[in-house]
């Protein structure tokens, strides 16, 4: 009895995030993004509540980390070669950037040309969503775990062991209620992975950011702006009451943007 | 939202209370039973502690076993005890037949700070040491800011236990 209830609740978180997936994905032709991608410059195009969602909280972070974080790099991702050529009604402007981005109750619209890529943040509003899906359901405690961006929700505590780019424990954090996603660069003759917004450059490689907030769509997206900054990521962290620990291959780096 | 980093120990982070008092975590049985789980007997043995003039602290008296199958000696097994800051630490290290080590376990804590050392991680640092190795804090062993005495003084007793075997127990017949 309890067991088929449990097992029918993940099924339902499963099929949740099956469906952000088909909502976010950049290359799948029915996603809102390229719905988005194919619609005329400056034209609204009504999208799922979800991708608003993300997108509302995307632009906040890029807001909060002054465009380090930014979901447009996505032309330079395809251009390296990371990302697909996106079906397309018009060519990138290499000038746009998150503030191009306009969001109504509905919709969305782009007022210059540019592609959006929200796998910095989407795969961390998955874990979230199925989260709280569990939740709902009755769960008493959960733990979603998407490949290392992981929440987890209820009174049990968890240690969380943060592996480097070896595969070796660099880390352990003892987390209760809380999410932790870890993004790694890759060495520069690789593919870029991260792109810093700012500048549009590959973010340089072998170094680790793990990031802890109240939820892993935070903590997904804060990753980047930890990579791309170092220390100097600690306000943005602190706009989101979250914190950061960096490490190589060799050592610890630094833990900071502990919220007080 | 709750988080402790426990591996490092957060450069400024707000240190949650620790509440680990006395907290036994394995007897000495089964640290035996994990290291050795080959072994049919564990033999009590002795060796003149006093002959080695090891720098030891007063009252040094670790406990030492013989583990094997049957005629075939499998390692050593001690019990020993360190001052963390200031309560003992009581521990357990095995080595294998060569003197390497096999495991190192924590099996009671008492201090209200500095029981990361008890983290499988920072234990594992000490797998396969010898006496041949430093086995020295901040050079092949990492310290964990927050503990660093526990760590100190519990690399230090491997150490020892490591003289101690190779002078004492690797030479004398089995």
């Amino acid at each position: 009895m309890q067991r088929n209830f449990a097992s029918r609740a993940i099924d339902i978180a499963f099929a949740e995030i099956a469906q952000i997936h088909r909502l976010m994905s950049f290359h799948e032709p029915g996603s809102d993004l390229s719905r988005l991608h194919r619609a005329r410059t400056g034209a609204w195009v009504s999208v799922d509540a979800r991708t608003r969602e993300v997108l509302a909280y995307a632009l906040r972070v890029a807001r909060e980390s002054n465009g380090c974080f930014d979901p447009t790099v996505a032309a330079e991702q395809v251009a390296s070669g990371y990302l697909p050529e996106p079906h397309s009604a018009f060519v990138p402007d290499s000038n746009a950037s998150w503030r191009d981005i306009e969001l109504n109750d509905d919709g969305v619209r782009l007022c210059k040309p540019l592609w959006i890529d929200l796998g910095g943040i989407a795969k961390g509003y998955a874990v979230d969503r199925a989260v709280e899906i569990l939740l709902e359901t009755g769960a008493p405690q959960t733990c979603v775990n998407a490949g290392g961006d992981l929440r987890i929700a209820g009174p049990r505590a968890e240690c969380v062991h943060v592996r480097d780019a070896s595969g070796a424990i660099a880390a352990a954090v003892e987390l209760g209620d809380a999410a932790i996603a870890s993004s790694t660069s890759v060495p520069a003759h690789a593919t870029a992975a991260h792109r810093d917004g700012e500048n549009k450059q590959p973010i340089e490689g072998g170094v680790t950011a793990s990031v802890i907030a109240a939820n892993c769509m935070t903590a997904d997206a804060l990753t980047k702006v930890v990579l791309a900054r170092g220390a100097a990521s600690a306000r943005t962290l602190a706009a989101f009451g979250a914190q950061a620990s960096v490490h190589d291959l060799r050592s610890v780096r630094g833990t900071f943007g502990v919220a007080a | 939202m709750h988080a402790r980093w426990l591996i490092p120990i957060g450069v400024g982070a707000a240190q949650a209370a620790h509440v680990a008092h006395a907290t036994q975590y394995m007897t000495v049985e089964q640290a035996q039973r994990a290291a050795f789980p080959q072994a049919t007997t564990f033999e009590m043995t002795r060796a003149d502690l006093h002959a080695l003039a090891l720098d030891a602290p007063a009252g040094w008296s670790p406990r030492i076993w013989q583990a094997r199958n049957g005629n075939q000696l499998l390692g050593w097994f001690f019990a020993d005890a360190v001052i963390g800051k200031s309560e003992a630490i009581d521990y357990a290290l095995a080595l294998d037949a060569n003197g390497s080590v096999i495991a190192l376990e924590v099996l009671q804590y008492r201090e209200s700070h500095g029981s990361e050392v008890r983290l499988a991680p920072w234990r594992k640092q000490f797998v396969g040491k010898t006496i041949r190795d430093p086995v020295a804090l901040n050079q092949d062993i990492k310290n964990i800011s927050g503990a660093t005495l526990s760590c100190r003084h519990l690399t230090e007793g491997v150490q020892r236990l490591l003289k101690l075997h190779a002078h004492a127990l690797l030479t004398a017949p089995a």
